[in-house]
C-alpha cells in the first residue's frame, strides 16, 4: 500500500512545493546581491565625501595673527596731504615688518628677520592699505588688527606640519615655531572663518586664494550654455520628432547627433579654439567662448533627451488634438510640449551638470589661465570651478590641498542646488 | 456640383460591371449589396490605401448617407480602421501611408491637393478607441476645439458651447459641479463621453468612431450607444466596432470588410439575418478561420 | 450534420445546433409514426390501440417543451446571427407544426374510438378508403418535408409545397364523394361527420408539412415564402 502511493506520480502541488524553497532561495540571493551592490556603492560615496570633507573643511577656517599697528604719519603721509596717490604708494609692507620687529625685539640678524616677516601673509600689507585708503583718519592712530597668517603658519596651527621631523625637512623652522608658540600663549593667534575663500579670486598665496572668481566664471559660462543650448536643443528635437519627414537626410542627422554625444569633450575644445577664437577672433579665456563650446558639447545630450521626452508623450494625445482639427503646431505647443517639458528639463539639467564638470574643452580655449580678478561679466577673462580645482590640485603648497577639497565641495554644492532646482521645476510642470 | 455628378457616374459602372478583373481570385472583391445612397454625405470611390508596399485597402467604394449610423465590421486587420481614418485624413500622420482614389465630403474631394486638412477635421470629427481626454480640466477639454477654430466670440459664448456639448453628450449633470477638475480623473465611460462632447463642440458634420466602446464596461457601453442613437438626429456617424451585436443595435447600414476588401454592405437588418456573401455570413455567425 | 449547423469557431455551438436539428428529426419521426399508427388503428378497427396512440401524444408534447427550452437557451448563450438565427427560427416553428401533426393524429385515433367502440354498426368500408389514400399522401408530404429540412433540399421543399395544392384537390373530391354517400344513405350521417373530421385532420397535417417546407426555403434563401405562389418561390430558389 505504501509502495503504491510513493511510486504514484506526485501531484502538481507537491512538485511545485519541492521547487519552491529553491526558487525562494534564488530570489533571496538575488535580493542580497542587489542590496550588496547598493551598500558597496554607498560606501564608496561615503568614502569619497568623507575624504573630501575631512580634507577640505579646514580651508573654511584661516589662522589670523593679531598685530598692534601704529599708523605712523611720518612713514605713510609725510606731508599730511591725505592724497590717495601718496597713500597708495606708501610702504605698508614696511609697516607690518616694523610692527613684527617691535613684537620680537630680540631678533636682530637679517636672516632671522626674514623668517619673522614670513609669519604673516603678504596680504597683510594690502589689507592695511585698503583700510587706510578707505579711512585716511586712521593715520596717526594705533589699531589692534587681525591679519591673515602665512599659509605655513596656518598649516602648523592646523597640525598639518609635523614638529618632530628634522628641521631641514619642514617648511617651518624651529625658531618660527617658537615665535608662533609665543604668540599663541599671548592669545595673539586665532582661527577665524575664512571669508577670503568666498570673496577673493585666485592667488599665488593660499591664504589669499578664493573660489569666487572661478564660481562666477562657471556661473557665466553655464548661463550662456543654458541660454543657447536649451532653446536650440528643444527646437531641434521638436522639429526632428514632430515635423521632419523620415527620410535618408533625417536619418543621417539622427545618426550624427548620436555620434556627437559620444565625441570626447576635448574635441569640442579644439573646435571652439579653431572656430570661435581663431576664426571669429573672440578673446581667449572668456566665459562667452567657454559657454559657446559647452553649448556645442551639451546640445546632443539635450536633443536626445528632449526627443525621448517627446516620444514618451502618448500618441493618443496627438491624435485627440489632430482629430478635432488642431494644426500640427497647435498640437505640439498646446498638448505635446507641456507633457514633455519635465523630461526635457531633466535632460537639460543632466547636460548642464555635465557642462559644469567639464574641464578639457575649457583648457583648450584658455580658461586655465591664472586669473586673480573676479570676472564681472561674460567678456572678462575667467576660469571655471573644475579648472580651478585642477590648478590648485597641481600646486605644491600644502594649504592648496585643503583648498582643492574645499573647491570640490563648492562645486558639489553648486551641482546639488542645480539639481534641486530641476526637481522643483519638474514638480511644478508635472502638476499642471 | 457638376463635376461631382460626373465622377460618380463615371465610377459607378465599375461596381455594376463584373468582369473588369480577369483574375479569378478577384471575384470576391466585388462588393455585394448597394454601396450608394441618395444624396450621400460622404462618397468614397476606388479608395486604395498603401502602407509602404503593402496594400491595406483595396478599391473600396462606399457612400455614407446623411443622418445615418454606418457600422464597419470585420476581423482584425481587415482595414476597417484604416478606412475610417481615411475619412478625415488621420492617415496623413503616418509617413508611409498613401491614399489613392477619391473621397467626397459634400461633393468636395477631401484628398484634393488644395484642401486644407484643418477645417476638414473640424467637419469630420473623430472619437478614438481609448478615451483620450487632454490632461486638462473638463471645461478646457471641451472648449479647446471651439477656441482654436475661433467658434466663440466671448467667454460667455464659449460657456454656452461647452454646456450644450456636455448636455448633448449626456455628461452635463455628472460634471457640472467640477468643470475645473482634470478630465483624466473621470471614469472610462465618462472620459469617452467627454471625448464625444469635445468632438461635437466644434459642430462637425460627420463623427467617426473607432471602436469607441471597446475599453468600456457594458453599462458605459449602453450609455454611449444610447448617445450615438441620439446624435444621429444631427450628425452622420461612421463607427468601427468589433461587437456585431453593437453594430446590429446601433447602425442602419453595415459594411463588412475582409483583408482590405469591402465584401458586403447593406441594411443592418438584412446583413445580420440574411447576408449575401459567404465571408460575411461566416464572420457574423462565428465560423471564421 | 450539415453546413447550416457546423463550422463554428466555438465547437460547443455546433454541438448544440446539431442536437436541436436532431431533435426536430426525432419529433418529426415520432409524429409520422403517430400518424401511421392512428390510421392503422382505423384499418384494424382496434380502439385499444387507438387509446395507446392518444396516450403517446404526451411524449410528443414533452419533446416540444424540451425543444422550446433548448432553443431559448441557445439564443441566450450564443446570440445566433444570420443562418444560425434562421435555423433556430425554423426549428422552433417546425417543432410547433410537428406537435400539431401529433394532435391531428390523435384526432384520427379518436375517430377509431368513435366508430368502433360504440354499439352502432361500423360504416361502409368505402367511406374509409379516402382516409387511407389521403393518409398515405400526407405521410409522404411530411416525410419529404423532413428530408428537405435535414438535407437543406430546396427543390424537394418546393415539391412539398406543390403537393399541397394536389392535396387540396384530393380533399375536395373526397368531400364530394362523402356527400354522395350521405345522399345514398342518410342513416350513416353520424359516421360521415366523424370521417369528415378525420379528413380535415389529414388535410391539416398536409398544411403543416407545407409550412415546414416553407420554413426550409426561408432557412436556405432567407426569404419568407409561406404566402407566395409556387412560381414566385421557384424564381427565388433558382
Amino acid at each position: 500500500m505504501n509502495n503504491s502511493t510513493s511510486s504514484r506520480p506526485r501531484s502538481t502541488v507537491e512538485r511545485v512545493n519541492a521547487n519552491l524553497t529553491k526558487r525562494y532561495a534564488k530570489e533571496r540571493r538575488f535580493k542580497r546581491m542587489g542590496l550588496g551592490a547598493i551598500i558597496i556603492s554607498l560606501m564608496f560615496l561615503v568614502l569619497l565625501f568623507g575624504s573630501i570633507i575631512s580634507n577640505g573643511y579646514g580651508a573654511f577656517w584661516q589662522t589670523y595673527v593679531q598685530l598692534e599697528i601704529h599708523f605712523e604719519p611720518e612713514d605713510l603721509d609725510p606731508q599730511g596731504s591725505r592724497n590717495p596717490e601718496v597713500l597708495s604708494a606708501a610702504d605698508y609692507g614696511g609697516l607690518v615688518k616694523s610692527t613684527l620687529r617691535d613684537m620680537f625685539p630680540k631678533v636682530k640678524k637679517r636672516k632671522e628677520k626674514r623668517k619673522l616677516y614670513d609669519l604673516v601673509s603678504s596680504g597683510a600689507a594690502f589689507q592695511l592699505r585698503e583700510m587706510v585708503m578707505s579711512n585716511p583718519d586712521l593715520i596717526g592712530s594705533t589699531v589692534q588688527l587681525w591679519v591673515p597668517a602665512d599659509d605655513d603658519v596656518d598649516m602648523l596651527i592646523k597640525g598639518h606640519i609635523d614638529r618632530h621631523k628634522p628641521e631641514s625637512d619642514r617648511r617651518v623652522k624651529d625658531q618660527q615655531i617658537a615665535w608662533v608658540d609665543a604668540l599663541q600663549r599671548e592669545g595673539k593667534i586665532e582661527k577665524r572663518f575664512n571669508t577670503t575663500f568666498f570673496t577673493a579670486g585666485d592667488s599665488r598665496e593660499p591664504e589669499l586664494a578664493g573660489i569666487h572668481g572661478a564660481l562666477m566664471g562657471s556661473v557665466f559660462t553655464l548661463l550662456i550654455t543654458l541660454a543657447l543650448s536649451f532653446p536650440m536643443g528643444v527646437a531641434a528635437a521638436i522639429y526632428l520628432e514632430e515635423f521632419a519627414p523620415t527620410n535618408r537626410f533625417t536619418d543621417f542627422i539622427e545618426v550624427n547627433i548620436n555620434n556627437l554625444a559620444a565625441v570626447p569633450s576635448i574635441v569640442f575644445g579644439l573646435l571652439g579654439l579653431a572656430v570661435f577664437i581663431n576664426f571669429f577672433g573672440l578673446p581667449r579665456s572668456i566665459p562667452l567662448v567657454g559657454g559657446l563650446v559647452l553649448t556645442l558639447m551639451t546640445l546632443p545630450t539635450i536633443i536626445i533627451a528632449s526627443r525621448a521626452a517627446l516620444k514618451s508623450v502618448p500618441p493618443s494625445i496627438r491624435e485627440a488634438a489632430l482629430g478635432i482639427g488642431a494644426s500640427r503646431m497647435q498640437t505640439v505647443f498646446h498638448h505635446v510640449l507641456p507633457q514633455a517639458l519635465p523630461g526635457m528639463l531633466t535632460g537639460a539639467i543632466i547636460g548642464m551638470a555635465q557642462a559644469l564638470g567639464e574641464t578639457a574643452p575649457l583648457l583648450m580655449i584658455g580658461m586655465v589661465a591664472f586669473i586673480v580678478d573676479v570676472p564681472a561679466n561674460m567678456m572678462d577673462p575667467a576660469t571655471a570651478l573644475p579648472v580651478q580645482i585642477y590648478l590648485w590640485a597641481d600646486s605644491p603648497e600644502r594649504a592648496f590641498m585643503e583648498r582643492t577639497s574645499a573647491a570640490i565641495m563648492v562645486l558639489l554644492a553648486f551641482l546639488i542646488s542645480m539639481n534641486m532646482l530641476a526637481v522643483l521645476l519638474r514638480k511644478k510642470f508635472e502638476k499642471r | 456640383m457638376q463635376p461631382n455628378t460626373q465622377t460618380v457616374s463615371s465610377v459607378t459602372p465599375l461596381m455594376v460591371c463584373t468582369d473588369i478583373e480577369p483574375i479569378a481570385a478577384h471575384d470576391n472583391r466585388k462588393t455585394v449589396g448597394e454601396i450608394s445612397v441618395d444624396n450621400p454625405r460622404m462618397s468614397c470611390r476606388n479608395v486604395n490605401v498603401f502602407y509602404g508596399e503593402k496594400q491595406a485597402i483595396n478599391r473600396v467604394n462606399l457612400d455614407i448617407g446623411r443622418h445615418e449610423v454606418i457600422a464597419m465590421i470585420g476581423p482584425s486587420g481587415c482595414g476597417k480602421s484604416t478606412f475610417l481614418r481615411c475619412l478625415n485624413r488621420m492617415n496623413d500622420t503616418i509617413d508611409s501611408c498613401r491614399v489613392t482614389g477619391e473621397i467626397l465630403l459634400d461633393n468636395q474631394n477631401i484628398y484634393d491637393k488644395t484642401l486644407d486638412v484643418v477645417p476638414l477635421r473640424a467637419q469630420v470629427g473623430m472619437v478614438f478607441q481609448k478615451p483620450n481626454p487632454f490632461p486638462k480640466s473638463i471645461y478646457e477639454n471641451v472648449a479647446y476645439g471651439p477656441r482654436i477654430h475661433g467658434l466663440s466670440s466671448s467667454k460667455s459664448d464659449l460657456d454656452i458651447i461647452v454646456e450644450s456639448s456636455l448636455h448633448r453628450a449626456g455628461l452635463w449633470n455628472e460634471v457640472k459641479d467640477r468643470l475645473d477638475q482634470p478630465g483624466t480623473g473621470l471614469s472610462g465611460g465618462q472620459q469617452q463621453r467627454l471625448c464625444i462632447a469635445r468632438t461635437i463642440a466644434v459642430s462637425p458634420e460627420v463623427i467617426l468612431m473607432d471602436e469607441p466602446c471597446s475599453a468600456l464596461d457594458p453599462i458605459a457601453t449602453a450609455k454611449i450607444e444610447e448617445l450615438i442613437d441620439e446624435l444621429r438626429e444631427e450628425y452622420t456617424i461612421a463607427i468601427v466596432t468589433h461587437s456585431m451585436q453593437q453594430a446590429a443595435r446601433i447602425s442602419q447600414r453595415t459594411a463588412y470588410f475582409h483583408l482590405g476588401d469591402l465584401i458586403e454592405v447593406g441594411e443592418t437588418n438584412q446583413i445580420f439575418t440574411n447576408p449575401q456573401h459567404k465571408l460575411t455570413e461566416d464572420y457574423i455567425t462565428g465560423r471564421f478561420g | 450534420m450539415n453546413k447550416m449547423t457546423e463550422g463554428h469557431t466555438v465547437k460547443r455551438f455546433d454541438d448544440e445546433m446539431v442536437f436541436l436539428h436532431r431533435l426536430v428529426l426525432e419529433i418529426g419521426s415520432l409524429a409520422q409514426n403517430q400518424l401511421k399508427r392512428a390510421v392503422q388503428t382505423l384499418n384494424d378497427k382496434d380502439p385499444s390501440a387507438a387509446r395507446d396512440v392518444i396516450s403517446r401524444d404526451q411524449e410528443l408534447n414533452d419533446l416540444d417543451v424540451q425543444a422550446d427550452e433548448e432553443f431559448i437557451n441557445l439564443i441566450v448563450k450564443r446570440q445566433p446571427m444570420a443562418k444560425d438565427l434562421r435555423e433556430i427560427i425554423t426549428i422552433s416553428k417546425a417543432v410547433s407544426d410537428l406537435e400539431r401533426v401529433g394532435d391531428e393524429a390523435r384526432k384520427i385515433a379518436q375517430l377509431t374510438i368513435h366508430i368502433y367502440d360504440t354499439d352502432s354498426s361500423p360504416p361502409n368500408k368505402q367511406v374509409l378508403r379516402d382516409i387511407n389514400t389521403m393518409a398515405a399522401f400526407v405521410g409522404d408530404m411530411l416525410k419529404s418535408s423532413l428530408i428537405a429540412f435535414d438535407e437543406l433540399d430546396a427543390p424537394k421543399a418546393l415539391d412539398v409545397i406543390r403537393l399541397d395544392s394536389e392535396l387540396e384537390e384530393e380533399y375536395k373530391s373526397a368531400l364530394r364523394r362523402l356527400t354522395t354517400f350521405v345522399m345514398e344513405d342518410s342513416r350513416a350521417i353520424g359516421h360521415m361527420v366523424d370521417v369528415v373530421l378525420g379528413l380535415r385532420a389529414l388535410e391539416r397535417i398536409g398544411g403543416h408539412a407545407k409550412n415546414i417546407a416553407g420554413y426550409v426555403i426561408f432557412l436556405i434563401t432567407g426569404s419568407d415564402v409561406r404566402h407566395e405562389s409556387v412560381e414566385c418561390i421557384e424564381k427565388q430558389i433558382i
